[in-house]
């Protein structure tokens, strides 16, 4: 190679590496290209679900949260009710009666293919890591901007603290590099939860509705719904039935943002110069034109 | 003629106007005497004021010892943004528009008529966008990490709330650069006042592309809430109808606060501007109603692409008719009367009219049809302390408005040696 | 709709996007005193 040439590429690289970190170094997922790496999802079987819970003490212990009481006795009290994830619950089961039967369903964040949260996130303190895991970081400002974006209402807020935090599943990412499954996963005594590729869980999810047409509703949520999460539900009932919502639609919620995002550019470089235009035009003849002072930021 | 050198005036001029600060010292000196009140001290709006301004001072040190928890706010899970954001912030930075809209009128367009309240609508928008946007610093939960979008590693240019953010700075700095020619006056700088006079343009325009950005990017935060917002108010085209309905939010609120400072400002301006006063009001008004018929029309055309028209048969169709209707549809009829009969009264009371419809749109879209289906008991309502300090924040920034208005040329007319170019 | 298995940045360019629009705004004070410069 002649010196030209290596100085050539030395220099785009100087100016990629350049625009590309200037911004958001070690933050941008796409420098390192459509990951080759796939993401990780667990599969929600919720005709094995027994509502042990044991899930939920798994994860708070792994997370440093109150433990809760899974004695038989408080299961009995606490499945009466309708339980929504919260700050110091990062997973929750809920118990729906339906014509086929009792039905448990452990609901925690979707980890959605293109997140909500993600995009909302001005500081990049939501952020979905390059296996799939959507995690929150301290540098968030706590806007809560995250909180109204998500549609499955997942982010919680301490609202009672004087230095409150983001809480939600972040798919135990800190175990992923300890080799370790998610706790939920874990703990669950009869295979409700599978752990894998979200290739994988889906392939699974599918032969299980295959070789059981009569066990399973023919849908996985999560498939396709706001454009594909790595949390995917097998329901022997339809899911509404079991507290799933079948408005919201197989667009990635992130798009809903782009109409606007993409139409910043023309308005910042098309307004000036529109406005530059008219303010000459409406300038009075009788001026003297050379004089005139266009000293300014614009 | 315009375009004689400034020179010659100066020399006849040249004590007639503004204090003389050579040093910094001079400044604090200077300072320190216009910070004494002019007038009575013991007004009824001093006397009811002061109290609630004071009681919500005291009650934001206890929100940044507490939290945003009760009983500070009535935020919850289901409702994260409330009063502070849906009210002190979003309307409160629409009816901060008159300053984007005003500058685009008189200086792109040059209608000179407008010219006599430039200032003061200028000056309500530099200090709305202090106060209210700077209420953000309040309501949001780490409020120490305020800085991150603007420094730091970890820009989320993903994010509508990256560029409202960034927007809301640079829009700061344009209004006080349209703002500090005021400035100068007020402080005798006569070179710096003929430099800040040519930054004016480039300040405006980039002003107003600023504004119509943020203006429709506070719509656009709202998108992703597609599940969450009544059908009838959620469309492709929040950013648009916030941006169109920012502009007569503005003109309403000038004509607004223009009467209370033409009544209570009065004798600091001149006889020309009471007379062309009227003039510009009418004008105002019939911007307003052609902009609110655009509008209004494009609410219709909206229900119609987003299959919404059915969901007017029930209460929230009967909430949405309320306030489209009446408070859209009606004061921009009654601008128009206004307007062709001259008659200011019914012009304010369409403004008044105006103003509520934004609140009420605004609010709708943060609290009200946003997770609309919640059941009553469960929902959003302003806690006290809430009120108290969006009162005290309102009123703080009227007490600097009014401390500004009566030592600077804003309603008055500028010192001589300050004859402003054709721009 | 194909299934996604690997997670791609759609907002990738945004940040470069900003940096050319700065660029844009004040190149285009440059270009306008050059459109009305006297000529020489």
């Amino acid at each position: 190679m002649d010196r030209r040439t290596f100085l050539k590429i030395i220099g785009s690289g100087i100016a990629s590496a350049a625009t590309g970190n200037l911004l958001t170094p070690g933050r941008t997922l796409a420098k390192e290209g459509p990951s080759a790496k796939e993401l990780y999802g667990i599969l929600v079987d919720t005709t094995r679900c027994i509502g042990c819970r044991r899930c939920e003490k798994a994860c708070a212990e792994v997370n440093g949260l109150p433990i809760p009481d899974i004695s038989e006795k408080a299961n009995e009290s606490v499945l009466k009710t309708m339980r929504k994830t919260s700050p110091t619950q990062y997973t929750i089961t809920n118990l729906y009666k339906t014509e086929k039967g009792s039905f448990y369903v452990p609901r925690r964040c979707m980890h959605c293919n293109q997140p909500g949260c993600v995009a909302a996130c001005l500081v990049k303190a939501m952020r979905k890591r390059p296996l799939g895991h959507v995690t929150w970081d301290l540098n968030c400002i706590g806007c809560r901007l995250c909180m109204i974006s998500c549609p499955f209402d997942i982010p919680k807020f301490e609202y009672n603290k004087a230095i409150p935090r983001i809480q939600k599943c972040n798919l135990c990412f800190g175990r992923y590099n300890k080799g370790l499954v998610p706790g939920c996963v874990e703990v669950c005594p009869t295979e409700a939860l599978m752990y894998g590729t979200r290739r994988n869980i889906l392939e699974e999810g599918k032969r299980r509705i295959a070789q059981n047409p009569d066990k399973y509703i023919e849908h996985i949520y999560g498939e396709y719904e706001v454009g594909g999460t790595s949390h995917l539900y097998l329901s022997s009932v339809p899911f509404e039935q079991i507290g799933f919502r079948k408005d919201l639609g197989t667009v990635a919620y992130p798009e809903y943002s782009t109409g606007f995002l993409y139409a910043v550019p023309f308005i910042f470089v098309l307004w000036p110069i529109a406005m530059l235009g008219i303010n000459r035009a409406t300038k009075k003849s009788k001026e003297d034109e050379g004089h005139h002072e266009e000293k300014g930021k614009h | 003629m315009a375009g004689e050198k400034l020179e010659t005036v100066d020399i006849v001029e040249e004590k007639a106007e503004g204090p003389s600060i050579k040093s910094f010292g001079n400044f604090i000196d200077f300072l320190k005497k216009e910070l004494k009140p002019k007038g009575n001290i013991a007004t009824p709006f001093n006397i009811i004021s002061l109290p609630i301004m004071l009681l919500g001072y005291v009650f934001i040190v206890l929100r940044l010892a507490y939290g945003l928890g009760k009983p500070v706010t009535n935020l919850t899970q289901e409702f994260p943004w409330g009063l502070w954001i849906g009210f002190d912030v979003v309307t409160g930075v629409a009816f901060a528009g008159g300053g984007y809209v005003l500058c685009f009128i008189v200086y792109v367009l040059r209608a000179e008529k407008y010219h006599p309240i430039i200032r003061a609508t200028v000056l309500n928008a530099f200090l709305a966008y202090l106060f209210y946007a700077g209420a953000i610093v309040l309501d949001i939960g780490r409020w120490w990490n305020i800085y991150n979008p603007m420094v730091g590693n970890s820009f989320g240019v993903n994010a509508v709330m990256f560029l409202v953010a960034w927007h809301f700075f640079l829009y700061m700095l344009a209004a006080l650069i349209e703002f500090s020619p005021t400035i100068a006056e007020w402080l005798g700088m006569r070179r710096v006042r003929k430099i800040l006079g040519a930054l004016t343009l480039g300040a405006v325009i980039f002003g107003i592309t600023l504004s119509t950005l943020h203006q429709s990017g506070l719509g656009a935060l709202m998108m992703m809430a597609k599940s969450k917002i009544h059908p009838l108010w959620y469309t492709n085209f929040i950013p648009i109808l916030y941006f169109v309905s920012s502009i007569f939010a503005g003109l309403s609120l000038t004509i607004f606060e223009g009467s209370i400072s033409h009544k209570v400002f009065g004798p600091q301006i001149d006889e020309e501007h009471h007379k062309s006063y009227d003039d510009i009001v009418v004008g105002l008004a019939r911007i307003c109603a052609l902009t609110m018929f655009g509008y209004f029309f494009l609410k219709a055309i909206l229900l119609v692409h987003e299959h919404a028209v059915p969901y007017l048969d029930s209460t929230m169709g009967f909430w949405y008719l309320f306030e489209v209707i009446g408070f859209v549809l009606v004061p921009c009829f009654m601008f128009v009367s206004g307007a062709q009969q001259k008659n200011l009264s019914t012009i304010k009371f369409a403004a008044v009219l105006t103003i509520v419809g934004i609140i009420l749109n605004r609010l709708n879209y943060t609290f009200i049809a946003y997770n609309w289906y919640v059941p009553l008991s469960e929902r959003y309502w302003p806690a006290p302390m809430e009120l108290v300090i969006t009162a005290s924040i309102i009123l703080s920034e009227v007490w600097a408005f009014r401390w500004m208005v009566n030592r600077m040329p804003v309603l008055r007319k500028p010192p001589a040696w300050a004859i402003e170019k054709e721009h | 709709m194909e299934e996604l298995f690997t997670y791609y940045d759609m907002f990738a360019t945004k940040g470069d996007e900003y940096l050319i629009i700065i660029a844009v705004l004040v190149l285009m004070i440059v270009f306008w005193k050059f459109l009305y410069m006297k000529p020489y």
